[in-house]
């Protein structure tokens, strides 16, 4: 075939060398791709060093420092006595051990090779590391979709996009880091089951499904995030679950029942559900609560038809009707039946308040102040949207819309991903991550189909019989996706008779334009046109890329347990404060001091400090940490047996009036309000530490309670005194502190870091003399004691 | 007969225990003994001057540790006044109730009678003083207590003998004035100048190192004065150097658990105390807040981190490596700040390591085919005293014929196997235990050994073949079709 040319291309390259080439160059362009990817993650490593960021990672990397150094089955058994004191908890049953048992495995590996790689720079660099696997399976997911050329570009999405690294720097060792690849990978290998038929893949999905539901505990996307809240909740392999039931379920509806759905979505079901149950936190779950029904559901589902199929192939379509109107009415009720007699039972319990936050996603927010404190867990403001995606937003309707184009059943996959993420990007930050995969697969493939477009050299034949040109409507077309070039050649048979829905007809003809047959041939002409186009794709891939650089190194690379400031010279000054707390309690109080926080920073005192703490990240139960925060918001008096009950040392707080760092626990402080006020409405009131005028102050106006709460006391003291003569003021607040600062008869200032963000007070033990401790300090400090009683009656005898 | 045989066997006996006792006791006798005590923190020196003229035809002069300084003493050495060499020395035994130390020195010429000479004995003790008060807050300075025995002990007879003690400042709260020393002296005990106490000139000593004489005549004498430098201890410190010749690099680190031996701190820190005595400029004196280590020139990649990273506040000067032989005295400077000011009592462990080219401390030795390194025993933490130290010196793989000279000898030596960076057989280790170390004991280990060309070609060769067998399997699984169901 002989085809006007835009542009000359080299024909007497033999196919077979084009094929070498063309899978030559994708292995580069995936290396190299694989490279931008580590390195964009490495920003955090090269600006401060190589340190596990954040909370939660604190305690993985514990938890991965004891498999790493007793083995697994000590960590399966770990009964860590030194978090929740005195309560202790029960690591092994109560977290989600994929990430850790990776970087173990991973350990073990290095380690039997001879290579005594640290644990710490596993755990730091694990996230960069299967950041670069993510890119391949994105890569093999959208070559399905599309083809290669769409695949290796979602694969460069998806490795530099803001949305991804944001939770996979090095150093952000937390589930996420692995679980994006292991999502990825399950639905790839599902769309490859499906497509084939074949068990083999649905197994592997299967297994790969196991892994994330062994690895991905902190993120739930259908049952609304609870698990700060109570350990017995679902993790972010509720997505998956629920994805692949409803991809199976539209399909049904659709119409699209077949053979290889059912062989894909069988071996992908029962062997995963049995899988998963072997992790210990989900346990009978997956058949028992609702979140899992509609997987389960599905799967009954599949096998009625199948059952239906077999049946109407033998016989005839008369009976077949009675048979279905008797057997569905027959189902019906025994189904109802089942459900209601399992409820009534209690095996299953599909009614609970879980049940509504699935579709009420502000149900827990509403209802429990320990999940609305997170900040993460607000809803997502539209520029966030634009700094993690940049232009993949706007690319990614139109990448759903071809989707609909050729809406095969991959497709339908893809759509009903997109449609899901966006609703829940949107009620939740923390989201954007799931939705940044298939933003990144649309964008792709639309983005790959304006690239084949106008790339493609094939110049529309201005010939008006076109009835006899068969190959036009398939060679051109502003989405076409099959170019005549030996490459591409192979492309064709790929593709799968397109489905003639009502739906995809409309779409394509608003998408497309079909070429109808008498009009004037559409397509590209001319050189400038394709230039032009192309200079401004490429010129958006580049702005795209320096957005991406921008972002990472500025908004996501920063550990947060290091602070980074400049100091006049333009020089890094590190602000290491919290460190240097941690450390100082490491090597300067005795092994079993207990210390009491706010829950923040109890995984990192866990792991910088070593030390017990009361209450840490887990947030398992809320009454401990009411406990905590009654403790900050009562006054001394009060809080002084809460803290002697507890066994507690040391106290620490984080003040940032001094810098500026406005993360401190004076601006958590109503949150602890409230959570205590949650246990102990009649002891502790949120209004009450408010001024009169309904102001959060901290300055001269501030009410009594707020003065005299323990979190005040404890930030504030001796802080005007630092100021010498001038007036003291919290740079946080931007509010001028008394002059007279609080005093502590109970406490005793230990420690303070070098920019006062972490303070440390020890709390006394009970006076020897059995004299309270306010009496004996006052004593001490030779203040005369207020005789209240004496002084009348000597005034009496006089 | 009886008789003599009851002496000659007591003789025997006491040439078992403390030989020299007696019959050294007539060879020599000390013109003068002059002794002077530089106090210190962790460490305080002590220099003993013997002048002595011979009375028998004798090459070996014998000097006694009372048992309360040769328990502290870390180092000892003697010379010749202004001469540089210096003498053997040996330990000929310890009486085990006073616990009296006599060690015999190596005369460069034997002494005819009625001759001279001069022998400098210079010890360095360590843990020999404690804070007094043992509590100190924020804003209270630093007292040291010291205690030694006041008169310089000897087996032979000394005509006239003095001991200086040198405080850092004039500021000595107490000193112990001796009574009942009417034996020796007519004149004050002991009298004080300035920063210098003078105990002496005492007078017509017997030979002192008996028991008799110590359970009589001997005393104790305390000084107490003022330190304005913290009290450093190295409770331990773990240094591994490894060499490799592939990388032509000799890495050193350091694992330094460092302690405030100073007088606890009494109440809590306060971080405003601590800023305005900053501000002021009159900082605690038994606070440290940064030390400035002096590592060998020609360095680099200098890491200093913690158990929970990188400690960020620290600053290097390196200064390029010198050539071989040459007498240049050039170092880096390595300013390291803890994480927080170490006030008394408190702890800081750290980890502190670099690189340097392999060239600047190792040397090939043709006649015997052997690599000779030389290797620091420590990094002298100034003012510190090392109370266990462990040096683990890491040769390349496969090397043999493995020798070593340290500067001293170690407590205890070891050899073991060390695995790392993929290593197929190992690589020998020597492990060097040492305590108390000092500022005087940074000696050069020197290590020599032969490397056969094969065992340079290990690693590649390990390496290699572990690569080829991964192409090989990839290449079998590409190639052999393991399907049972064909595809169309």
């Amino acid at each position: 075939m002989t085809t006007k040319s835009a542009y000359l291309l080299a024909d007497n390259v033999s196919p077979a060398t084009v094929t070498n080439t063309s899978s030559l160059l994708r292995i580069i362009a995936l290396a190299l791709i694989s490279g931008a990817a580590i390195a964009s993650r490495l920003f955090a490593v090269i600006n401060f060093e190589s340190i596990i960021h954040e909370f939660d990672p604190w305690f993985n990397y514990r938890a991965t420092r004891v498999l790493a150094s007793q083995g697994f089955y000590a960590f399966w058994n770990w009964f860590d006595p030194t978090a929740w004191y005195p309560l202790g908890r029960v690591v092994g049953g109560t977290i989600y051990p994929g990430l850790m048992a990776t970087s173990g495995v991973i350990y073990s590996v290095l380690h039997a090779l001879n290579l005594p790689v640290d644990i710490r720079n596993i755990c730091v660099l694990l996230a960069p590391g299967f950041s670069a696997l993510t890119a391949w399976s994105t890569y093999m997911f959208t070559k399905e979709m599309k083809d290669e050329s769409a695949g290796l570009l979602a694969a460069a999405f998806i490795g530099i996009v803001p949305g991804y690294i944001s939770r996979s720097v090095a150093g952000s060792y937390d589930n996420e880091a692995i679980a994006i690849f292991l999502l990825m990978f399950t639905f790839f290998a599902w769309i490859k089951a499906l497509k084939t038929g074949s068990a083999f893949f649905g197994t592997i999905a299967a297994l790969f499904y196991f892994y994330m539901v062994a690895a991905w505990g902190m993120l739930s996307v259908f049952v609304f995030t609870l698990h700060k809240f109570s350990p017995r909740t679902l993790g972010g392999y509720a997505f998956i679950t629920n994805m692949i039931p409803l991809h199976a379920l539209a399909l049904i509806l659709m119409g699209r029942y077949s053979s290889r759905l059912y062989v894909g979505y069988s071996s992908w079901y029962a062997v995963g559900t049995l899988a998963s149950m072997q992790v210990p936190f989900v346990g009978f779950q997956p058949v028992r609560t609702s979140e899992h029904m509609a997987a389960l559901g599905v799967f009954g589902l599949l096998q009625i038809i199948a059952f239906a199929e077999l049946v109407r192939s033998h016989v005839s379509s008369k009976q077949f009707q009675t048979l279905l109107f008797a057997s569905v009415i027959g189902m019906g009720i025994l189904g109802t039946l089942a459900i209601v007699g399992l409820t009534y039972k209690g095996w299953i319990a599909p009614w609970t308040g879980r049940f509504y936050s699935l579709w009420d996603t502000g149900y827990a927010k509403k209802y429990i102040p320990i999940i609305a404190s997170v900040s993460e867990h607000q809803p997502t403001a539209w520029p966030s949207f634009f700094m993690d995606l940049q232009f993949l937003i706007f690319l990614f309707p139109a990448g759903v819309i071809m989707c609909f184009r050729q809406l095969r059943d991959e497709h339908v996959f893809v759509i009903i991903y997109a449609v899901v993420a966006s609703y829940f990007a949107g009620v939740m930050v923390r989201l954007m991550l799931t939705l940044t995969p298939v933003v990144c697969v649309a964008s792709a493939i639309a983005f790959s189909s304006l690239l084949d477009t106008y790339i493609d050299p094939t110049e529309p034949e201005i010939v008006e019989d076109s009835s006899t040109d068969v190959d036009a409507p398939q060679t051109e077309g502003s989405s076409n996706v099959a170019a005549p070039t030996p490459k591409k050649a192979k492309k064709a048979k790929d593709a799968a008779p397109l489905p003639s829905g009502p739906l995809s007809d409309i779409v394509s003809s608003v998408t497309a334009g079909s070429f109808k047959r008498g009009e004037r041939p559409r397509g590209v002409f001319g050189l400038d046109t394709r230039l032009a186009v192309i200079v401004h794709a490429v010129g958006m891939l580049i702005f795209f890329v320096m957005h991406c650089t921008w972002v990472t190194a500025n908004a996501y690379s920063s550990p947060s347990v290091v602070l980074s400031s400049q100091n006049p010279d333009g020089s890094q000054h590190i602000i290491d404060d919290f460190r240097e707390a941690y450390y100082w309690l490491r090597q300067n109080t005795p092994e079993d001091a207990v210390v009491m926080s706010w829950w923040d920073y109890g995984y990192q005192i866990a792991g910088m400090a070593d030390r017990p703490t009361l209450v840490d990240n887990n947030t398992w139960n809320n009454t401990h940490i009411a406990t905590v925060g009654k403790a900050m918001s009562s006054s001394e008096e009060v809080a002084y047996p809460i803290l002697r009950k507890h066994d507690v040392d040391y106290v620490l707080i984080i003040f940032g009036g001094l810098i500026g760092y406005s993360g401190d626990d004076i601006n958590k402080f109503l949150w602890m309000v409230r959570i205590a006020q949650g246990v102990w409405p009649d002891e502790i009131q949120e209004p009450n530490y408010f001024t009169r005028t309904g102001e959060y102050r901290v300055d001269d106006a501030a009410s009594a309670t707020m003065k005299n709460s323990l979190m005040y006391k404890m930030s504030y003291y001796r802080f005007a005194e630092l100021f010498g003569s001038n007036q003291a003021v919290d740079r946080v607040r931007g509010q001028q502190v008394p002059k007279t600062g609080p005093t502590l008869d109970y406490l005793d200032e230990a420690f303070t870091s070098e920019n006062w963000i972490v303070r440390i007070y020890q709390v006394k033990k009970e006076d020897s003399l059995g004299r309270d401790l306010k009496s004996a300090n006052a004593f001490a400090q030779g203040k005369k004691r207020k005789r209240t009683k004496p002084a009348p009656r000597r005034r009496a005898i006089q | 007969m009886m008789e003599r045989w009851r002496s000659g066997f007591s003789l025997i006996l006491l040439a078992l225990f403390v030989p020299s006792l007696v019959s050294a006791g007539h060879s020599f006798e000390n013109t003068a003994i002059v002794r002077t005590v530089e106090l210190g923190g962790a460490l305080v020196h002590v220099t003993t001057t013997y002048a002595v003229k011979a009375l028998e035809h004798s090459s070996k002069y014998t000097i006694a540790l009372g048992g309360l300084e040769h328990e502290k003493t870390s180092w000892l050495e003697a010379k010749i006044k202004g001469r540089a060499g210096v003498l053997p020395l040996e330990l000929v035994g310890t009486d085990p109730t006073s616990g009296v130390a006599l060690y015999d020195v190596d005369l460069p010429e034997t002494l005819k009678v009625g001759e001279t000479a001069h022998v400098v004995v210079e010890t360095t003790q360590t843990h020999a003083t404690h804070p007094w008060p043992e509590v100190a807050s924020q804003k209270d300075g630093q007292a040291l207590k010291y205690l030694t025995d006041l008169l310089v002990i000897s087996p032979y007879q000394t005509l006239v003998q003095r001991t200086k003690v040198k405080s850092p400042s004039p500021n000595i709260f107490s000193y112990t004035t001796p009574e009942e020393m009417s034996d020796f002296t007519l004149e004050d005990p002991v009298t004080k100048s300035g920063a210098t106490l003078t105990y002496g000139p005492y007078k017509n000593i017997p030979p002192s190192s008996t028991e008799d004489f110590l359970n009589e005549k001997q005393k104790r004498i305390t000084i107490h004065y003022a330190y304005d430098w913290p009290v450093l201890e190295v409770t331990k410190l773990k240094r591994s150097a490894e060499i490799s010749h592939w990388g032509a690099n000799l890495n050193i680190e350091d694992n330094i658990d460092l302690h405030n031996a100073g007088p606890a701190l009494k109440g809590h820190f306060s971080r405003l105390e601590h800023q305005s005595q900053k501000f002021f400029g009159k900082p605690a004196p038994h606070m440290l807040p940064s030390i400035s280590l002096h590592l060998p020139a020609g360095i680099h990649s200098v890491y200093y981190y913690d158990m929970i990273g990188n400690v960020s506040t620290s600053n290097l000067r390196t200064s390029p490596s010198v050539p071989k032989g040459s007498q240049s005295n050039q170092y880096s400077v390595l300013e390291l700040r803890p994480r927080y000011p170490i006030f008394g009592g408190w702890n800081y462990s750290f980890t502190l390591g670099w690189d340097s080219p392999l060239k600047d401390s190792a040397g090939w030795d043709k006649k015997t085919g052997k690599w000779i390194v030389g290797v620091q025993v420590m990094t002298h933490v100034p003012g510190a005293v090392v109370n266990d130290a462990e040096v683990k010196i890491i040769l390349p793989e496969g090397a043999t014929d493995v020798d070593f000279y340290p500067p001293f000898p170690a407590i205890m030596n070891e050899f073991s196997t060390h695995i790392t960076y993929l290593d197929t057989t190992g690589r020998p280790a020597i492990t060097f235990h040492y305590k108390d170390l000092t500022h005087k004991h940074v000696g050069t280990i020197y290590v020599s050994y032969k490397v056969p060309f094969s065992a340079h070609l290990k690693k590649p060769m390990a390496v290699a073949t572990a690569l080829m067998s991964v192409f090989m399997l990839a290449f079998v699984w590409k190639r052999v079709d393991i399907r049972i169901q064909k595809h169309k």
